[in-house]
C-alpha cells in the first residue's frame, strides 16, 4: 500500500517535471538553444506565488495565473533583450548568455529572499484526499492533474493550431517562414514566453505542495535537462512521458535507497543516456 | 632597424617580460600575508581559467562543469593521504590520470553531438559527482577531507607561509601558458580554431575533429586537475562544494571569458581584474559579499555574452587602432 | 576508374533527395553536374564527401570503399570539396585558413605555411587578410584555396563560380583550368552554361535525385528530357 502511494506521488510530481521540461524542450526544438536559466524560471514562479499569497491574499487560481503571466513577460523580455542577439553568434555567447542569466537570477533571489526555505501559507488546497485506500495531499493531486492537462494542451497547441504550425515553420526554415509572411522574431519571442510561462505555472504548482529556497532552480534546471534528454530534444509529448518516468524513478529510489540517493539515480540515468541513447528515447539525432 | 620597428610582436614581448617580472617580484614587494594570499588566489584562478581556455576558448567547446576535474584533483591527494598516508605530491598525478579518464568518458559520447550537449553534460556530471561525493563516507561525505597538519617533508607540500605556494603556483601557471603557446602555433592549435569556427568545414579538410576535441579536453582536464590539487594541498582541506561546486566552474568560465576566451593571456587578464574585485567585495561586505559577488558575476557574464563575446582583448584589438589614430591626430 | 558511385540514394524521412544516382569519373576528367535547384546535387556531393551517410548505394574511390567513411577519411583519401554556402574559418586570416588544409599533408608548421603561401599566391588572394572581411566571391575562392592545399586528387566544386562578375568569372575559370592541369580530377556543379561549355567535355544532368541525361555539353542542352526538367512540361508541349 505504501509503495502504491509512493508511485502515485511520484507520478504526480513527475507531471510537474513534465510541464516545466516541456518549456525547455520547446526552445530547443524551436531554435537549437539550451536554456540554462530554465530552472530559475521555475524558482521565480514559486516566489511569485508566494508574493501573491502574502501580499494580495490570492488563492491558487490567482497565484497560478500571476506566475504564468509574470514569467511569460520575463521570457519575452529575456528573448528580446538577450537571446535574440546571441542566438546566431558564437557558441560561447549562446552558452554564456543563459548560464549568466541563471546565476544572475539565482543569486539575486538569494540576496532578496535569503537562503532559507519557505513554503506557502495555508491555501485552499490544504488537506488530504483518500483515493482507493491511499491518502494524498490535495495540493499534490491538483498540481499533478493541472500539470498533465497543461502539458497536453501545449502539445496540442503546437501540433493542432495555426499558431503551432507557424512556430514550426520558423523552426524548420526561418527564411522560408519569412517569405510566408510570418515574423520569426515574434514567433521566437512567443516561444520564450510560452516556455517561461510553463516553468512559472509549474513553479506555482510545486509551491503549493513543497517548501523551497532559491537553490531549487539549479535542481529543477538539471532535472529538466535529464527529462528532455530522456524524452528527446524538441518533443513535448516525449517530455511528458519522460517527466512521469523520472518522477517515478525518483520516488521509488527515494523510497528504497533514501532521499539523498534519488538525485544520484536520476543523474546517473542521464550519464547512461548520454552513452546509450544520446538522442533520447523518442527523439531524433 | 626598419624590420624591428615593423615587428608587431616586439611590443607584446616586452609586455610579457614586464608581466613576468611583476609576478615574480610581487610577493617580495607586498610581503604582507593578506597581499600574498590575494596573489596566490589570483595565480590559482589564472591557472584554472587558462586550463579551461584550452577546450572552452580555443576549441569552442564550452564546459560549465570543469569543477569535476578541479575537484578530482583536489580530492585525490588528500584522500590518499587520509587513507594510506601517501604524501600529497604522489596523489597529484593520480588525480590527473583520473581527470583525463573522466574527460574521455564525457567527451567520447558528447563530441559526436552539438556543442550544447557537451555543455549540458558537463554541468550534470559535475553535479552528479558533487552529490555523490557528499554522500560517500569513504571520501569524507559532506564534511570533506583534510591534508597533513604538519609537513613530514617537502613532498607533503605543506608549508607555513604563502611564499612557497606562490612560486609553485607561478611555475605551474608558466607551464600552462607555455604549453598553450606552443600548441597555439602548431597544427593542433590551428585545428582547434578551425573546429571552433566550423566543424563541418574542418572535417572536410581532413581534421580528425572528435580526436582533436578529445585531446583538448584531456589536456584541459589534466591542468585543471593540477590546479585543484594545488588548491587542496594549499588549503589543506576540501569539501564537496569547494571542490565540485558549480561556482568553481563559474569562476573558470568568467575569468577566461572576461579577458578573452581563446587568447593566450585572456584568462590571466580576467583573473587579474576579478580576483582583487572579489577579495574587496568579500572584505567590505563580509560573508554576505559572496552572494553579491555572484550576482555581479552573473551580470558580467550576461553582458559579455550580449556585447563582447570576444572579451576584453578582442575589444582592445578593435579599439586600439582608433585610439592610436586619435593620439596621432592630437 | 578514380570514382565510382553506384545507385546512391539519400532519403530525408519519406523524401528521397537523391534517388539512385550513378557517377563514374576517370582520373584526369572534368565532369559537369547540372540540374534545376533542389535536384539533389549538393546532397549527392555530401554523400560523395562522407558528409551524410547515403541511404543506399556504394562509393568507391580508387578501389577503396568509402561509403560509410567519415568526411575526414574522405579528405585523407583524396576527395576534396567546397560548400555551396561558403564556410570559411572567419576568425582566422586567409593564410591560416589555407594552412588548415595544408596541414593534412604537411604536418609541420613551416612546411604547411610554405605550401599554403604558394597556394594563396596561385589563387590570387591576400595572405594576411582576415577571412571575415572577404565578400562571398572571396570566400568561395578561399574555399578553393583551402581544399587545394589539402592535396586532393578529386575535387568536388559546388557552385564555386556562382555570383561572380564577368571579369571574376574568367579568372575563376582560368583557376579551375590551372588546378586541372596540376593533375586534379574535377566534378563541378554549376548553373552558368558558359562555364560548363568551356570547362567540361562530359556533363551529367540531375533531376529529382537521379541522372536523367549525360553526354557532351552540346548533346545535353538539346536533350528533350533535360529541357523538360528545366522548363517543365508546358515548354515541351509548346515546342511540339
Ligand atoms: N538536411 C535536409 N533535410 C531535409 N531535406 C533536405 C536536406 N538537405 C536537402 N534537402 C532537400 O533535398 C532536396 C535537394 O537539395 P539539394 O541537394 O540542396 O539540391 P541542389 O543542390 O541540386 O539544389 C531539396 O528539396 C532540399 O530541400
Ligand atoms: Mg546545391
Amino acid at each position: 500500500m505504501v509503495l502504491i502511494q509512493v508511485i502515485v506521488g511520484g507520478l504526480l510530481l513527475g507531471a510537474v517535471y513534465a510541464l516545466f521540461s516541456s518549456g525547455l524542450t520547446l526552445i530547443w526544438g524551436m531554435m537549437n538553444f539550451i536554456n540554462f536559466a530554465h530552472g530559475e524560471f521555475v524558482m521565480l514562479g514559486m516566489y511569485v506565488a508566494l508574493l501573491v499569497v502574502v501580499w494580495l491574499g490570492g488563492g491558487p487560481a490567482a497565484f497560478g495565473l500571476a506566475a504564468a503571466i509574470a514569467l511569460f513577460a520575463l521570457g519575452v523580455a529575456v528573448y528580446a533583450l538577450l537571446i535574440r542577439h546571441v542566438v546566431r553568434g558564437p557558441m560561447l555567447a549562446q552558452i554564456l548568455s543563459s548560464f549568466g542569466l541563471a546565476l544572475l537570477l539565482r543569486y539575486t533571489a538569494f540576496w532578496i529572499f535569503s537562503a532559507n526555505f519557505v513554503s506557502l501559507p495555508q491555501t485552499s488546497l490544504a488537506g488530504t484526499v483518500a483515493v482507493g485506500g491511499i491518502y494524498l495531499p490535495v495540493a499534490q493531486v491538483v498540481a499533478g492533474l493541472v500539470a498533465v492537462t497543461l502539458t497536453i494542451a501545449l502539445h496540442l497547441l503546437l501540433t493542432r493550431s495555426t499558431l503551432g504550425s507557424r512556430l514550426l515553420a520558423v523552426a524548420e526554415d526561418r527564411t522560408a517562414a519569412m517569405l510566408m509572411g510570418i515574423r520569426p522574431d515574434r514567433m521566437q519571442a512567443l516561444t520564450w514566453g510560452l516556455s517561461a510561462g510553463a516553468a512559472g505555472i509549474a513553479g506555482a504548482l510545486l509551491a503549493t505542495a513543497y517548501p523551497w529556497s532559491p537553490s531549487v532552480g539549479e535542481t529543477f534546471g538539471l532535472l529538466a535537462f535529464v527529462t528532455v534528454a530522456l524524452g528527446g530534444f524538441g518533443s513535448v509529448l516525449g517530455s511528458l512521458y519522460a517527466g512521469l518516468i523520472i518522477g517515478l524513478i525518483e520516488a521509488i529510489s527515494a523510497y528504497w535507497l533514501g532521499a539523498i540517493y534519488k538525485d544520484i539515480v536520476v543523474y546517473g540515468l542521464f550519464v547512461a543516456l548520454l552513452w546509450l541513447r544520446p538522442q533520447g528515447l523518442m527523439g531524433k539525432a | 632597424m626598419k624590420k624591428l620597428l615593423a615587428q608587431p610582436a616586439s611590443g607584446q614581448r616586452v609586455s610579457v617580460w614586464l608581466l613576468a617580472a611583476a609576478l615574480v617580484l610581487y610577493p617580495l614587494v607586498f610581503s604582507d600575508a593578506f597581499y600574498r594570499d590575494v596573489g596566490v588566489t589570483f595565480l590559482l584562478a589564472a591557472i584554472s581559467a587558462s586550463a579551461w581556455n584550452i577546450v572552452g576558448g580555443y576549441a569552442g567547446q564550452v564546459s560549465v562543469g570543469h569543477s569535476m576535474f578541479f575537484g578530482l584533483g583536489a580530492y585525490t591527494p588528500l584522500l590518499f593521504y587520509t587513507l594510506w598516508g601517501w604524501p600529497p605530491l604522489a596523489g597529484i598525478p593520480v588525480g590527473i590520470l583520473l581527470s583525463v579518464g573522466l574527460a574521455v568518458v564525457i567527451g567520447l559520447p558528447t563530441f559526436r553531438l552539438s556543442g550544447h550537449y557537451f555543455s549540458m553534460a558537463t554541468i550534470a556530471v559535475a553535479e552528479l559527482i558533487r552529490i555523490f561525493v557528499g554522500t560517500w563516507a569513504l571520501v569524507g561525505g559532506a564534511i570533506g577531507l583534510q591534508g597533513p597538519a604538519m609537513a613530514r617533508g617537502w613532498w607533503d607540500l605543506t608549508f607555513r607561509g604563502d611564499l612557497p605556494y606562490y612560486y609553485i603556483f607561478l611555475a605551474v601557471l608558466a607551464l600552462v601558458l607555455a604549453v598553450t603557446f606552443a600548441l597555439e602555433r602548431r597544427r593542433f592549435g590551428y585545428y582547434l580554431r578551425a573546429i571552433k569556427s566550423s566543424e563541418r568545414a574542418a572535417r572536410s579538410l581532413g581534421v580528425p575533429v572528435r580526436r582533436v576535441k578529445l585531446q583538448a579536453l584531456a589536456l584541459s582536464a589534466a591542468f585543471t586537475s593540477a590546479a585543484g590539487s594545488l588548491y587542496g594541498v594549499k588549503t589543506g582541506f576540501i569539501d564537496p562544494d569547494s571542490g565540485f561546486g558549480i561556482l568553481v566552474s563559474v569562476q573558470m568560465v568568467i575569468f577566461a571569458a572576461l579577458g578573452g576566451a581563446g587568447t593566450l593571456f585572456g584568462p590571466l587578464l580576467g583573473a587579474l581584474i576579478l580576483v582583487p574585485l572579489q577579495t574587496a567585495s568579500n572584505t567590505w561586505f563580509g560573508g554576505g559579499g559572496s552572494g553579491l559577488t555572484f550576482v555581479l558575476y552573473g551580470g558580467i557574464i550576461v553582458l559579455i555574452a550580449r556585447f563582447e563575446p570576444g572579451g576584453l582583448f578582442d575589444l582592445w584589438r578593435r579599439l586600439a587602432p582608433h585610439l592610436r589614430r586619435r593620439a596621432h591626430a592630437a | 576508374m578514380l570514382l565510382e558511385a553506384r545507385d546512391v540514394s539519400k532519403a530525408f524521412g519519406d523524401f528521397r533527395a537523391v534517388a539512385g544516382a550513378d557517377l563514374t569519373v576517370e582520373a584526369g576528367e572534368i565532369v559537369g553536374l547540372i540540374g534545376p535547384n533542389g535536384a539533389g546535387k549538393s546532397t549527392f556531393f555530401n554523400c560523395l564527401a562522407g558528409d551524410t551517410l547515403p541511404t543506399t548505394g556504394r562509393i568507391l574511390f580508387d578501389g577503396a570503399d568509402l561509403t560509410r567513411a567519415a568526411p575526414e577519411a574522405h579528405a585523407r583519401a583524396g576527395i576534396g570539396r567546397t560548400f555551396q554556402v561558403p564556410t570559411t574559418f572567419d576568425d582566422m586570416s586567409v593564410l591560416a585558413n589555407v594552412m588548415v588544409g595544408a596541414f593534412l599533408r604537411h604536418p609541420h608548421r613551416n612546411d604547411a605555411r610554405e605550401h599554403a603561401r604558394r597556394i594563396v599566391e596561385l589563387t590570387g588572394l591576400r595572405a594576411d587578410q582576415p577571412a571575415r572581411s572577404l565578400g562571398t566571391p572571396g570566400r568561395k575562392r578561399l574555399e578553393i584555396a583551402r581544399v587545394l592545399a589539402s592535396g586532393p586528387r578529386l575535387l568536388l566544386l559546388d557552385e564555386s563560380l556562382a555570383g561572380l562578375t564577368p571579369g571574376e568569372l574568367q579568372a575563376a575559370i582560368a583557376l579551375v583550368r590551372r588546378i586541372h592541369q596540376m593533375g586534379v580530377t574535377i566534378v563541378i556543379v554549376e548553373h552558368i552554361m558558359e562555364v560548363i561549355m568551356t570547362l567540361t567535355r562530359r556533363v551529367l544532368v540531375f533531376n529529382q535525385g537521379r541522372v536523367i541525361a549525360s553526354g557532351t555539353p552540346e548533346q545535353v542542352v538539346r536533350d528533350e528530357a533535360v529541357i523538360e526538367a528545366y522548363l517543365g512540361r508546358g515548354a515541351r508541349r509548346q515546342r511540339e
